[in-house]
């Protein structure tokens, strides 16, 4: 198994997902109203009251870094559910059965993720624009805000993937995403500062890979200041590699 | 291919292959039969490395399967028993990224495929969505599938099951034709015997996880000697206690009763009169030689259960609809 087929396999993984996307896109634009909808009313809404303090930002700016993590880590969170619907449908077994090696698998999956991150990032990117958040538009940085949200998506999908292989049904993968994903989402400084949580909610949100991610997108994006960029990154990368490693043991558990 | 003494088991102790061996020949077709709950597919899987076998031994091609399962899978195919085409990718797309994962070369792909397709009659319908496909169409694609990754060995659990009689015999051409072509290895398994008839060079007969009897299907059938009668009843009866010099009852239900004896002709006769003097009502008989139903029934004392079948072809059915949502 050479290192040159260990990355074509994922390659086509991802290029598989991006073929049925083309195909059928309904679902990414859907996903679409939850973020619009936090980034005009509740942005709007709290941009009005002025009531937090949020540095040089306003408050709309200093939230869309963060509903673009949510809404990438909507997607990412609840991935695993299309993991367990291949396996109903019997996909599953074909790939793993195909002499690809289910690292390789695992990765292409959450590099697909990672293409439906994308979309939504574009898409979210432009409305911020519209509604005139002085987004830099340096091109490094645009470019580091985009490998971000695929780390980021990668990150997670493999987390929703390795709780697939164990939780098994659609049902239950719905459950434990519902039940993840707002204490990440408040757990971290997507929309407020870290510095108006209470002391224990911090502690929490240092172990919160939502945090890094969310920090790290307002510097590239908004603030240009780079000081915590290299602890985010390491964050970020350390928390992918280890789910994605444990989602890569465990998805052979999804066909007992 | 080389099993010895393999034994799965599933916590609570329950012994769903319990001490199997055998060997295929390379370009041999092998059929694994059995009724439902057997230990086929568990077996299967083990084959295949998908699932690890509990204890004993398997190669392929010299291979161990359970020690590198990456390398075994490089030389075979799976074609499991719900269907595992992609629906929302069209059938070309399907072919090209399941060749890609198998690593098929890029000089040869296009070629491959573009064959494949006309072989199983669907290049026409290459760039639709496999959803859109019946049924037979996509178990058609997942035989071209095998065709563009050429295997040496290609296994097929229960690949009939859910289609109709045109397109089950489509298949079972594609199956021979595909051994006569690449001289690949078939490994089937499947509880419908005409199939296993028509298709297999050698039938192991798997019951409760262990293999009852192993042969060639003409073999099998001489070896029950003599000749099958089989009574219709009138109505039901209670359990006969047959004298062995009649021969042997394989199968009593409630509208028939089969017997494997060494003469028909001349026995039959006296089998009625000792039917009629238990209060049996026949309403009719016939004397055949042994199907391949026949040597299943005597050796697995089961009729293949129809409710059964019935339930796994609607569960295919079933994954057809899934993948045509």
């Amino acid at each position: 198994m050479t290192l040159a087929e260990r990355v074509s396999s994922a390659l086509t993984i991802a290029d598989m997902e991006a073929r049925k996307i083309h195909h059928d896109s309904t679902e990414l634009w859907t996903r679409l109203v939850q973020p619009a909808l936090w980034l005009l009313i509740f942005g709007e809404v709290m941009n009005g009251i002025r009531g937090l303090s949020t540095g040089n930002l306003s408050y709309i700016e200093f939230i869309t870094p963060g509903v673009l993590a949510q809404s990438v880590l909507f997607v990412a969170i609840f991935y695993g559910i299309n993991i367990v619907w291949e396996r109903d449908v019997g996909v599953l077994t074909k790939l793993l059965s195909t002499p690809s090696p289910y690292s390789s698998i695992v990765i292409g999956k959450a590099l697909a993720a990672g293409i439906r991150g994308v979309f939504q990032a574009i898409m979210i990117f432009g409305l911020a624009l519209i509604i005139g958040v002085n987004v830099r538009l340096d091109p490094v940085d645009v470019a580091g805000v985009f490998i971000a949200i695929v780390v980021f998506a990668m990150c997670f999908s493999s987390l929703s993937m390795l709780l697939a292989s164990f939780l098994k049904t659609r049902d239950r993968m719905m459950g434990i995403g519902q039940l993840i994903t707002m204490p990440l989402f408040f757990a971290s400084n997507a929309i407020y500062p870290l510095s108006l949580m209470p002391a224990w909610l911090q502690y929490v949100s240092l172990v919160n890979p939502v945090s890094y991610t969310v920090d790290a997108m307002r510097a590239m994006l908004l603030t240009g200041d780079y000081s915590n960029l290299g602890i985010d990154i390491a964050a970020i990368s350390v928390s992918t590699v280890l789910f994605v490693s444990l989602a890569s043991l465990a998805i052979k558990q999804l066909l007992e | 291919m080389a099993v010895e003494n393999l034994v799965k088991t599933y916590p609570p102790g329950i012994r769903a292959v319990d001490g199997i061996s055998f060997s295929v020949a390379s370009g041999e077709i092998f059929g694994l039969l059995g009724p439902n709950g057997a230990g086929k597919t568990t077996t299967i899987k083990m084959l295949i490395g998908l699932t690890k076998p509990t204890s004993g031994s398997l190669s392929l091609f010299d291979v161990d399967v359970a020690k590198s399962p990456q390398a075994a899978r490089r030389m075979l195919s799976y074609v499991p028993q719900n269907i595992s085409v992609d629906g929302d990718l069209s059938g070309y797309e399907n072919l090209l990224i399941f060749s890609k994962l198998s690593y098929v070369g890029r000089e040869d792909r296009k070629e491959r495929i573009a064959a494949a397709l006309q072989y199983v009659g669907l290049t026409a319908r290459a760039n639709d969505l496999v959803k859109h496909y019946s049924g037979g169409m996509m178990r058609r694609l997942e035989v071209a599938q095998s065709l563009v990754n050429r295997p040496k060995v290609l296994f097929l659990d229960e690949p009939a099951i859910g289609l109709d009689p045109a397109s089950r015999r489509e298949l079972w051409e594609s199956i021979r034709q595909l051994r006569k072509e690449f001289g690949t290895t078939i490994f089937i398994t499947t509880h419908d015997m005409s199939e296993a008839d028509y298709l297999c060079d050698r039938v192991a007969i798997m019951d409760s996880g262990k293999i009852v009897v192993m042969g060639s299907p003409s073999e099998l059938k001489e070896s029950l000697g003599g000749d099958v009668v089989t009574f219709r009843l009138t109505q039901p009866n209670k359990a006969v206690a047959l004298p062995a010099d009649m021969g042997q009852l394989v199968h009593q239900d409630d509208s028939t009763i089969k017997i494997l004896t060494h003469d028909g002709q001349e026995t039959a006769p006296r089998i009625v009169l000792f039917l009629k003097d238990q209060g049996v009502g026949i309403q009719s008989m016939s004397i055949d030689i042994p199907s391949l139903d026949d040597v299943f029934l005597k050796y697995t004392k089961k009729r293949l259960e129809e409710h059964g079948s019935m339930a796994e072809a609607r569960a295919v059915r079933r994954s057809i609809a899934r993948h045509s949502r």
